[in-house]
């Protein structure tokens, strides 16, 4: 059995015969025809023009009924072919330099799909693809050949190809393929962004797919862990079979819950928010209460110098608009140690994560951190937006990093520029000194929230990137829970906002228990949202609060966890 | 040759549907038209009639524009395109 590795962007298990999906692939070359022939191969483009109209035309008919949705990406496509600057491109290089059709349609498209390659907005940038598509479906008509896709599927299959077009994902049969498995493609790429609509599996960035997998092999697909078993064993089959039915029953029972209003079962609410990276729409955002996390990180990484205010500023607003009328919680800049930036000069530390990270480096860099918090600030005039800070360790950083959210403040008055005058200001609680005096902190800032990644990882003394150490790191342990429960306690009683932005907030047997130490709002990756709401209504306020009194008073993980578990389990 | 300046006030911009409708209204005018985006000196004028170059400047909401027309029918086109810019292409 060989495994294949890959990105899993749309969750889910499958087992099944491998499809390989060949795309028409052009095959262009730089190619001129002699003088006098110029109307002749200028009228072979209009043609091709007119035949790729015809195809789309045919397409958004036999859609518009029943997928308006998909109908649409087409209407697009037939706005690009006829797209005035793409026409004129071409005629002019069929006119100026006597350049093939074939030549001229590659080029001309290709120039202007790397332009909106380049558009900061990831939405825009993902047209491009659309670009390609209509380009191959022009190289395609120019070369003679008929249409492919993948609509007229025989059986239940898996695709594999190296890449899959708008076109493709929007014509194949969808009640055939269990699963899709490419070469090339990330997180918000196109196929992820409609594998994840359509829920079918996915796992991009398999290097050779193609190559290694043939038709009508058998595979497991395994995208949950982001795996490819290939020539599985009978043994395997049988499990993955079981793991397939465990995890279609849990996915049924736990998205009914996606968009009900978290109530326990006595009645009390809780708030369930999204940590978020991006700025891309997501539908889970209807799910939500509030952003309880935006890691600000990707704008910072995802840029190739450093973020201008007015890049960051948009990025923080498109947030906010995704958010529709929630409050966003920004975290400011968690980078250094391990996490750096090409274009800035770090210096290597023996123990990154006990060094000059996130606050602790911004309070070093204060021009950075000022454009950061100006742009925050700017944001916060169209939208609920909150100030957060990472890496808190004592009062003293607090009022440093206060003292320069007031400096930035006063600017902006002096410019005239608008901001939210009554912005709350809050910490990350990760790192176990502020948390044993959370009393202090509390009457110093609006709100906290607790990272418990972080948290376990100090608390413990595990270095949680370090893998011959993974037991170690512990973050169901009684002493997390004894602290959490004392951080609750003094917010609460000080009358301020505690959130847990962590894992342990997603995992739904860490929320119940945080939701018996007093923990009213839960801040979690979108995949997590059904399951939480889930488990937690199954329990009422008291007998929370009794299981939290329990796991306090055991004396291992292991007998929290199997505790925790056992007692959802007697529920469901 | 005719202009105005405005800002995008809706909040997707001028991506997706409004860019499309923003090019189909541009095409029933004869005039050669532009936007440009008026907050970044590096911008040149985009064709307006061209869904890919408005797509590649990026406009969101709040983006500072001029629109310029340069043609028989150049009041009219101009003023139609910033009509439809000011009506938020109908989002709340």
């Amino acid at each position: 059995m060989r495994i294949l590795k890959g990105n899993p962007v749309s969750r889910g298990i499958a087992l099944g015969k491998v499809y390989i999906y060949k795309a028409f692939k052009a095959d262009v070359h730089e190619s001129y025809f002699e003088a006098g022939k110029e109307d002749e191969f200028y009228k072979k483009y209009q043609d091709a023009v007119k035949t790729a109209e015809k195809e789309l035309d045919s397409i958004i008919t036999s859609m518009t009924g029943e997928s308006p949705e998909k109908a649409k990406i087409f209407t697009a496509h037939v706005e690009i072919l006829m797209d005035e600057e793409v026409e004129e491109g071409v005629k002019e290089m069929i006119y100026e330099s006597r350049t093939m059709p074939d030549y001229a349609v590659d080029e001309i498209y290709t120039h202007f799909a790397n332009l909106l390659e380049k558009a900061k907005d990831p939405l825009i940038a993902a047209r491009a693809a659309d670009l390609r598509d209509v380009r191959n479906r022009v190289l395609r008509i120019l070369k003679g050949e008929k249409e492919s896709n993948l609509s007229s599927l025989r059986e239940n299959v898996i695709i594999v190809a190296h890449d899959l077009l708008p076109s493709d994902t929007a014509t194949m049969d969808r009640n055939r393929v269990m699963g899709i498995i490419t070469e090339v493609g990330g997180a918000t790429s196109h196929t992820a962004i409609i594998a994840r609509s359509y829920k079918i599996p996915a796992l991009l960035g398999v290097a050779d797919a193609t190559a290694i997998m043939s038709n009508g092999d058998n595979v497991i697909m395994d995208a949950l862990t982001g795996k490819v078993l290939l020539d599985p064993e009978r043994e395997t089959i049988k499990e993955y079979q079981e793991k397939l039915v465990e995890y279609i029953k849990e996915e049924r029972e736990t998205s009914q819950y996606l968009d009900k209003i978290p109530l326990v079962a006595s009645g009390e609410r809780f708030s369930v928010g999204l940590n978020v990276g991006n700025t891309d729409p997501d539908e889970s955002y209807k799910y939500v209460d509030f952003v309880g996390l935006l890691r600000t990180e990707f704008v910072y990484m995802g840029s190739e110098h450093l973020p201008t205010e007015q890049e960051q500023f948009e990025a923080y607003r498109r947030v906010l608009a995704n958010a529709m009328g929630n409050p966003v919680t920004l975290r400011t800049l968690d980078i250094g140690g391990d996490k750096t930036l090409r274009y800035m000069v770090m210096p290597k530390e023996d123990n990154p994560f006990l060094g000059n990270r996130a606050l602790r480096f911004c309070l070093v860099h204060i021009d950075m951190f000022k454009t950061q918090l100006r742009a925050a600030l700017r944001a916060s005039a169209f939208g609920p937006l909150q100030i957060m800070f990472p890496m808190v360790g004592t009062m003293d950083d607090i009022r440093a990093a206060k003292a320069v959210v007031e400096q930035v403040k006063q600017d902006l008055r002096t410019e005239g520029i608008a901001f939210d005058e009554k912005i709350h200001v809050g910490i990350m609680i990760e790192i176990p000194s502020i948390g044993m005096i959370a009393d202090m902190a509390a009457k110093e800032v609006d709100f906290a929230s607790v990272g418990t990644n972080d948290l376990t990882q100090y608390l413990h003394a595990v270095d949680r990137m370090n893998p011959a150490i993974a037991d170690y790191y512990q973050s169901m342990s009684p002493s997390m829970f004894r602290m959490l429960g004392r951080i609750f306690a003094e917010f609460n009683k000080a009358g301020k906002s505690i959130s847990v932005c962590g894992e342990l907030a997603g995992d739904h047997l860490g929320a119940l228990v945080m939701f018996g130490l007093g923990l009213r709002k839960f801040s979690m990756n979108a995949a997590n949202i059904g399951r939480v709401k889930r488990t937690l209504s199954l329990f009422t306020l008291e007998e929370a609060v009794n299981i939290a009194k329990n796991v306090q008073n055991l004396s291992s993980e292991a007998e929290v966890i199997a505790y925790v578990k056992a007692e959802v389990e007697k529920r469901s | 040759m005719y202009s105005k300046q405005t800002e995008l006030k809706n909040a997707s911009g001028l991506h997706a549907r409004p860019a499309s409708e923003f090019v189909a209204m541009a095409k029933q005018f004869e005039s050669k038209l532009t936007v440009q985006r008026l907050d970044d000196e590096a911008a040149l004028p985009a064709n307006a009639k061209s869904i890919i170059k408005i797509l590649a400047q990026g406009l969101s909401v709040g983006t500072p524009i001029e629109i310029a027309a340069d043609g028989p029918d150049e009041v009219e086109a101009v003023e139609k395109l910033y009509e439809l810019v000011e009506s938020k292409f109908g989002e709340d």
